[in-house]
């Protein structure tokens, strides 16, 4: 090698570590002048924050926000509680001292144990959580003895109060201790002991809006641990209230319209897509979440074969039944395979591949043209319009028609439905699709799946003339424009013939729901639907043997809308094991819909 | 290849295959042991004092244990081997790490929600340290077989960019950001004093720069919220803020002077987490005040300084490469731990030399400084003045 290239790599070498160390060299001036700034020029102030006195800091929770409904009534409100906490590192042995305050308050040998568990995983210097929800008695008998106890504290916070108890609980939700879901889910809220979530309901769905963030007191403690004055208050941000879309009077009416029964109802704005009530049955009351459950009581509430925390309304996935023939009416109308004078003979079954589909009525319905058959639900109408169209088709249109899909309502966990389709029986049952099930999903039974909510908006996308609004439990804003999800292009002659099939259903003499015929004259628009729990048995005759037994009994449904001309409300109803339509789901709209206009009036 | 022949190597000890013992000893650079013995007793000042006030004198104790070791492994590193032993076996050592560190992401042990640990046997090898090393004997190895006058250009840094962000992105993903940062910039060092050509430079640092948005959002939630901790640590004072103004307060309080060995309130009231490892420096602030800080730092500085005395003797481009990398490893850790700790820069995991609490830090530190006292011992120019 060359000498002088060695010489230029020495030199070049030289040059590039004086530029590291300069670097590192003003590095190191940089933390010396911190060091400076922080101990010499600033070492005053914070001294006198240290010297002898040390910072505590202690949260200060923030308020959750409030539920209101449409009109500002308020359906969620805080009400205060009073809880014992114990920071640790002033107390001395936790042990001792639960065994101590045992004597004050209830402190099972469970909970201590929890409590021991606990004080472990935390920093000693936080207040951990003793005893929460205390009793007058218990808020006394410590409140006297509190110097007794180093290290102990009476906090009053505030806790979550649902007024009406089980009202609404489905869409209001309740609260729980956070999860690691939650905690993953909410990476940026920080929980501490004893913090709550929003575990179902828009309490879940809106957590992040209506927890706020919590504030924070820094205090002055001496050496023992005693507060000595405050030193600075970072107030907390209380959380935004909600202003839900839900209308008490038109939700309680729901409620009781459904009293025993099991089901869900819904009802809904359909030229916004608010919804106005949301009824799932049976209920609970979220409150009993605040207080806390004995293991029996939760046993029953999360066992209960009836699944009371379940919200039927968007989880709740049944067979639409004969509502599902608007589905196929409109898809028949608008693909030109059906012509609206058409007559089709029912004779009570249809015979296909010596199979025999029965209409619901065993000796048929004679003939019939579309809008008879939605007045008398003919069933045989309806496989021979399902088989021309084929599923394909009829696929299509439910879904644009917002079915088999979320709805992307303001509540976690929707389910989906299910519009079955070719590829989707290929892929669960590695099978080709039957032209007999192409007849069955015609009325609304065999794989199609629907939820309430999803039926509801539906019914909202007839009547105001086929806008697919994302349903909404938030109340729109006056000018705020609601979500659009999809658009149908149904002509205005189509309409037409549906209204008048679905008000003959209500109002013509044949039809199957005269029991949702309004006060006051208003003419309403609806659909019965009966769906099939049990295969049912037949005799030779085709007669139908039923049941006896409750869980086997059929669902009833009905949808509906009103007024006529200018509909206001569009509402669904499920029934469980209800029976027929018209019968069991009929009259629970009704009450619904005279409620709203008595309320509203009946002209817009 | 032979050295001498290849023309690759600077400058050629000429065959000079070893070296007497009492050679060896005479060459050994004593300052620099000196500098390191002061550094570590200053540390178990620092130390007892930080764990002395509960029941936890045995980590003082342990830690005395695991000086001696790092003193021994130091002697031996630098003493024991050969002139070119280091060279010959940087890439095996690089590609045993690598592999380790793959091996780690696989089946490695969990601890505090990272992967980072092998079990082996009775005690757990925490691969990322034995990557510190491996990582400056390559590209000092690289270099010095690439070596090339005048400047460095995008085509010379391609393989060692893969050397430096292979071996970065198994840390990341541990996650151990700390490391990460600690491999780049040693990395980035060697790069610039083998030579990198500054047009390259001063691309990367505003490509770097540009990029920041990106790098944002590749963080960790609980990453992100250290950074922005850091500039108002205010806005979450009990959670990732809660280190920041403790340790600010700890610091500040200590004053001109401190608070007097043992007296720190900050420190000894619990009110300073993690205050024997990370945190080390505020007991030390709190309790010695300026005039302590700043002598650690002034020690620091020194033993950098010499450290930097023998990179330029250094023989050889691998000797001297290698002695730049080992200095950074410590200069690196100790900007950062009192950046940190001074609320400058970011909460990250990264020890303070030879003060921290904690065994494989210090194994790793002292290997670093045994690589320096070996390329020092075989430097032709020994004892020549600069």
């Amino acid at each position: 090698m060359l000498d002088d290239d060695r010489e230029q790599f020495r030199g070049d070498a030289r040059r590039r570590l004086l530029l590291v160390g300069g670097c590192l060299g003003a590095g190191f001036m940089v933390l010396g002048g911190r060091l400076f700034h922080l101990q010499v020029m600033r070492g005053g102030e914070y001294r006198t924050l240290a010297e002898d006195n040390r910072i505590s800091l202690k949260p200060i929770f923030a308020p959750r926000g409030r539920i209101f409904d449409r009109e500002n009534r308020a359906l969620v409100e805080n009400s205060p509680d009073f809880e014992v906490v114990v920071v640790p590192e002033l107390a001395g042995p936790l042990r001792m001292l639960f065994k101590r305050l045992g004597r004050h308050i209830d402190l099972s040998e469970e909970e201590v144990k929890h409590l021991l568990q606990q004080a472990r995983r935390q920093r000693s210097f936080l207040p951990l959580r003793v005893k929460s929800h205390l009793s007058w008695e218990e808020v006394s008998s410590i409140e006297v003895r509190i110097h007794e106890f180093p290290g102990l504290d009476l906090q009053s916070q505030s806790v979550r109060y649902y007024p009406f108890d089980s009202l609404a609980c489905h869409v209001l939700g309740y609260l729980g201790e956070p999860s690691d879901g939650d905690r993953k889910r909410f990476s940026r809220i920080t929980f501490r002991s004893g913090d709550q979530v929003g575990k179902s309901g828009v309490e879940q769905h809106f957590e992040e809006l209506l927890r706020g963030r919590e504030g924070v007191l820094e205090m002055e403690v001496n050496a023992v641990g005693r507060h000595v004055r405050e030193l600075h208050r970072n107030p907390p941000e209380s959380g935004e209230d909600l202003h839900l879309s839900i209308d008490f009077d038109l939700q309680k009416e729901a409620q009781e319209a459904m009293g025993e029964e099991i089901g869900s109802v819904v009802a809904m704005d359909p030229n916004t897509g608010e919804i106005l009530a949301m009824v799932s049955t049976p209920s609970y009351d979220p409150n009993q979440f605040i207080r806390g459950f004995t293991h029996a009581q939760w046993q029953a509430l999360s066992t209960d074969p009836d699944r009371p925390l379940i919200n039927k309304a968007h989880q709740g996935q049944y067979p639409p039944g004969s509502t599902f023939k608007i589905v196929v009416a409109l898809a028949g109308l608008s693909t030109g395979k059906l012509d609206p004078r058409e007559q089709v003979h029912c004779g009570g079954f249809l015979l296909k591949e010596e199979q025999r589909f029965y209409c619901w009525r065993r000796h048929g319905h004679g003939s019939v043209n579309l809008i008879q058959a939605l007045t008398q639900s003919c069933d045989v109408f309806f496989y021979k319009l399902a088989e021309r169209l084929g599923i394909d088709a009829i696929e299509r249109q439910a879904h644009k028609m917002g079915l088999g899909g979320v709805t992307g309502v303001d509540l976690d966990a929707e389910r989906p439905g299910l519009i079955p389709s070719r590829a989707w029986k290929r892929k669960m049952f590695k099978a080709s699709w039957y032209p007999g099930e192409t007849l069955i999903t015609g009325i609304g039974q065999g794989y199609v799946l629907t939820t309430p909510l999803q039926l509801a908006s539906m019914m909202a996308t007839v009547a105001n003339g086929g806008t697919v609004y994302r349903p909404s439990l938030l109340r729109l804003e006056p000018g705020q424009a609601p979500d659009v999800m999809s658009r149908n292009n149904f002509s205005v002659h189509h309409l037409e013939l549906m209204r008048q099939g679905l008000e003959a259903v209500v109002h013509d003499p044949t039809g199957t729901a005269a029991k949702a015929r309004l006060e006051g004259g208003i003419r309403a628009a609806g659909k019965t639907g009966t769906s099939q729990v049990a295969r049912h048995r037949r005799e030779k005759s085709g007669q139908i043997i039923k049941s006896t037994n409750e869980k086997l009994q059929d669902h009833a449904l009905f949808v509906c809308y009103a007024p006529l001309d200018r509909p206001r409300i569009a509402v669904a109803v499920i029934v469980e094991h209800g029976g027929h339509g018209g019968s069991a789901a009929a009259p629970v709209a009704k009450r619904v819909m005279d409620r709203f206009f008595t309320k509203y009036g009946s002209s817009s | 290849m032979n050295e001498s022949e290849s023309g690759h190597s600077w400058l050629s000890l000429g065959g000079t295959a070893t070296v007497a013992w009492t050679e060896r000893l005479r060459r050994f650079p004593w300052s620099l042991l000196l500098l390191l013995l002061l550094t570590i007793f200053f540390g178990f000042g620092v130390l007892y004092s930080a764990v002395g006030g509960e029941n936890n004198l045995w980590l003082f104790w342990r830690q005395v244990i695991q000086s001696a070791f790092g003193i021994g492994i130091m002697l031996t590193v630098s003493l024991l081997a050969g002139e070119k032993v280091y060279r010959r076996f940087s890439y095996l050592f690089y590609s045993g790490s690598l592999l380790l560190l793959a091996v780690t992401m696989i089946m490695g042990s969990v601890g505090m929600g990272a992967r980072r640990w092998l079990e082996v046997g009775f005690f757990r090898l925490q691969t990322s340290e034995l990557m510190k090393v491996a990582l400056i004997l390559a590209l000092a190895r690289y270099f010095h077989d690439h070596a090339k006058a005048g400047s460095l250009g995008w085509r010379d840094l391609g393989v060692p960019f893969l050397m430096i962000l292979c071996p970065m992105a198994f840390i990341i993903k541990q996650p151990d950001l700390g490391t990460a940062v600690l491999l780049a910039g040693v990395g980035l060092s060697i790069v610039v004093v083998a030579g990198i050509s500054w047009k390259v430079l001063l691309t990367m640092v505003i490509v770097l720069g540009a990029s920041m948005p990106l790098a944002w959002n590749g963080l960790h939630t609980y990453q992100k919220q250290r950074i922005i901790t850091l500039f108002s640590p205010e806005r979450d004072p009990l959670g990732s803020g809660y280190h920041i103004i403790q340790s600010k307060i700890a610091v500040g309080s200590g004053g001109v002077t401190g608070k007097g060995f043992m007296a720190g309130s900050q420190s000894q009231l619990d009110f300073l987490p993690e205050r024997h490892t990370d945190f080390i420096f505020s007991v030390l602030a709190e309790e010695w005040g300026f005039l302590g800080g700043v002598t650690l730092l002034v020690l620091y500085a020194l033993l950098i300084f010499r450290a930097f005395l023998i990179a330029e003797m250094a023989n050889d481009r691998f000797g001297l490469l290698t002695v730049v990398g080992a200095t950074m490893l410590f200069a690196v850790q100790v900007v950062v731990n009192v950046g940190m700790v001074l609320g400058l820069l970011p909460v990250v995991g990264v020890p303070l030399p030879l003060i921290s609490y904690g065994g494989s830090s210090m194994v790793t530190l002292m290997i670093a400084m045994g690589l320096l006292a070996h390329v020092s011992l075989y430097s032709r120019q020994h004892g020549r003045s600069v």
